[in-house]
């Protein structure tokens, strides 16, 4: 175990020599294959890069624990559904739609819980996703209930019709790229430092003059934004949406890739999202424990490798100084009643 | 007269989320968390005290006995698993971890006891109570008053053992818990497992009340004791009582005003409308917001 961790510690201090071959990989892959499942799980495997690098910004550059992340997810799909399938608009721009809609829920979300403590925040993310998803099931002049929304038109983009599994496959790795390019300026600036700053102790951000509620509010708006966009994706690339698809244990395997991909990376959550979705695929056997491994590794992860497989190290750090303090082997250095968060 | 015989149904309701919510805060009280394994706890135990009863074809009170037993141990486990070696360590350390327990728990629950909706036994029959012109079911009497009995219990408990002292005295401050001579670990599992015993016992009952018990309601219960919790203010074991006895009526009423569709949809709006308006909820100890 713990060799491979410092295999994983090596490789990621060269990643930027790993990086390119990885990146050319990624390009030609469609052409190396004609296969038609490993296509479709490969881009299953994009949304969910595209969900866990989402729920990643909320989760690890503000810590607020979003476990209700499909429900955006959902709201995006069925906004892109409705609307591709009633007014016939195009691709372009029904999909920036799905990504503003979603955020504008997050602030009827975030207005009364980003005030209060974490815990406050988390539930209510359950709770809302479950509210989508009756909702959903509910209203059925607008969704169709339970029967779901299907015959949504392949998406056209400006005369070239997205058609094949190539294209989808493509067009999903377009908005990774663009999601992960944006994110990563955005961390970078002074939006993002707030944000960690947030993370890292909110009561001295506050005090260094940072308007947590302000950051926090706009970092969960950027998070469930994207979670939008990639509703409106997958909508486009299923043809079909129902209820079905957006219950909790897809919030659940959102979080869990994030987990144990590493929050507070932007590789993290790829990395996770590869493994948790590939893992169920190649062992027929275990596809239906999935969610029961999911949920061990998460606790595997956060007793011996918190920072998830790619993660960064601080948290993990921390917690090894508190295991020693209280062991008595350690000078106490600061402060660690655990009343701080 | 039908709103009549629905708002007795939300008391009746409205009692099993009490338990449940006074569940949650002993909980809450004693980790100082909020907890989201919870509901899959109350669910697993239900479900293993059904499996002793219906499958195994044990005698009732047996069946309920052994699934508290259970329920129990799968406390300690999850304090082992979950929270003992992050008692000193940030918060949200915790909720991931009773996260990821939840997600194992559900999970395996679906596995081992299927997905489908079981039929709860009658074990009544139907049973009415004639008042006038009301008909009662006596099982919702029964309902009432068991809650009410374990109310008190705990009540009793609390004010007049060594132990319920020890856990008021953590739910006050832990560091001067321990330093007076409280068993801080010990009286945590106590605590944790007490809780998720008197979750169980409120999930018998909705399973009795609805006739049904479903292996995907882990979450709602747990939202729905949360909810009744935060209502009453997160530590107050008489506002948790009363936050339930609110949820389960206003859940009542609206269902027989508006669509059984939208009953679960009921506990979130509450939720929000508590924390926007009062976060501390109606008989809280104000919280640092």
């Amino acid at each position: 175990m713990d060799q491979l961790f410092s295999l994983i510690e090596k490789i990621k201090q060269k990643s930027v020599y790993y990086l390119i071959p990885i990146g050319i990989f990624v390009l030609i892959f469609p052409q190396l294959t004609d296969n038609q499942y490993v296509l479709h799980v490969s881009i299953r495997i994009l949304i969910y890069m595209l969900l866990a690098s989402s729920l990643n910004m909320i989760v690890g550059y503000t810590g607020q624990y979003n476990i209700g992340q499909a429900g955006f997810y959902a709201i995006g799909a069925y906004t892109a559904a409705i609307i591709a399938t009633r007014a016939g608009y195009s691709f372009l721009l029904i999909l920036p739609i799905c990504g503003i809609l979603a955020a504008s829920m997050s602030v009827f979300l975030g207005f009364p819980t980003l005030r209060l403590r974490g815990i406050f925040f988390a539930f209510t993310t359950l709770g809302f996703s479950e509210v989508v998803r009756l909702t959903i099931l509910n209203w059925r002049t607008l969704t169709r209930g339970t029967f779901g929304i299907p015959g949504i038109p392949l998406p056209e983009i400006v005369n070239f019709q997205v058609s094949t599994n190539n294209h989808f496959y493509y067009l999903g790795l377009f908005l990774l790229v663009i999601m992960l390019f944006i994110s990563h300026r955005l961390i970078n600036s002074r939006i993002g430092r707030a944000w960690v700053a947030i993370r890292e102790d909110e009561d001295a951000a506050k005090a260094m003059g940072v308007e947590t509620f302000k950051y926090k509010m706009i970092n969960l708006m950027y998070g469930t934004f994207w979670a939008g966009i990639a509703g409106g994706f997958f909508a486009y690339f299923a043809g079909y949406v129902s209820a079905d698809s957006f219950i909790l244990d897809e919030s659940f395997a959102i979080l869990a890739m994030v987990l144990v991909g590493g929050k507070g990376t932007l590789v993290g959550p790829i990395v996770g999202a590869i493994i948790l979705t590939i893992l169920p695929e190649l062992v027929r056997e275990i596809a239906r424990y999935r969610l029961v491994i999911f949920g061990i590794a998460i606790l595997v992860m956060v007793h011996y490798r918190p920072q998830g497989i790619a993660g960064a190290r601080a948290e993990g750090r921390r917690i090894a100084v508190e295991s020693e303090y209280e062991a008595g082997t350690a000078e106490p250095v600061t402060e660690t009643s655990g009343k701080g968060s | 007269m039908f709103y009549i015989e629905q708002l007795f149904n939300g008391i009746t309701q409205g009692s099993i989320y009490a338990l449940m919510a006074i569940g949650y805060s002993l909980i809450f009280g004693t980790l100082g968390l909020v907890t989201f394994v919870y509901g899959e706890v109350v669910v697993f135990g239900v479900f293993v005290g059904y499996y002793l009863y219906a499958v195994m074809g044990l005698n009732f009170g047996l069946a309920l006995a052994l699934g508290l037993v259970v329920t129990w141990g799968v406390g300690i486990i999850v304090d082992k698993v979950c929270y003992e070696k992050f008692r000193n360590a940030p918060r949200l350390i915790m909720l991931i971890t009773t996260i990821g327990f939840a997600i194992f728990l559900k999970s395996s629950t679906q596995i081992v006891f299927g997905t489908q909706q079981r039929n709860m036994p009658d074990i009544l029959g139907h049973v009415f109570l004639n008042i006038g012109t009301f008909r009662i079911p006596f099982i919702q009497i029964l309902i009432i008053l068991a809650c009410i009995f374990f109310i008190v219990g705990l009540q009793l408990l609390l004010y007049r053992t060594r132990i319920g002292t020890a856990l008021r005295a953590l739910s006050m401050d832990k560091d001067a818990a321990f330093l007076v001579g409280v068993d801080v670990d010990k009286v945590i599992k106590f605590g944790h497992s007490l809780g998720c015993v008197l979750g169980v016992f409120g999930g018998v009952l909705l399973g009795v009340f609805y006739n049904a018990i479903n292996p995907i309601m882990g979450p709602n219960i747990g939202l729905k004791a949360f909810t009744a919790t935060v209502l009453g203010g997160i530590t107050s074991i008489p506002g948790a009582v009363i936050g339930g006895l609110i949820l389960g009526v206003m859940e009542n009423l609206t269902v027989a005003v508006y669509s059984a569709g939208y009953r679960d949809i009921i506990a979130f709006i509450i939720l929000i409308t508590v924390l926007v308006i009062r976060p501390s909820g109606l008989f809280g100890r104000k919280l640092e917001s």
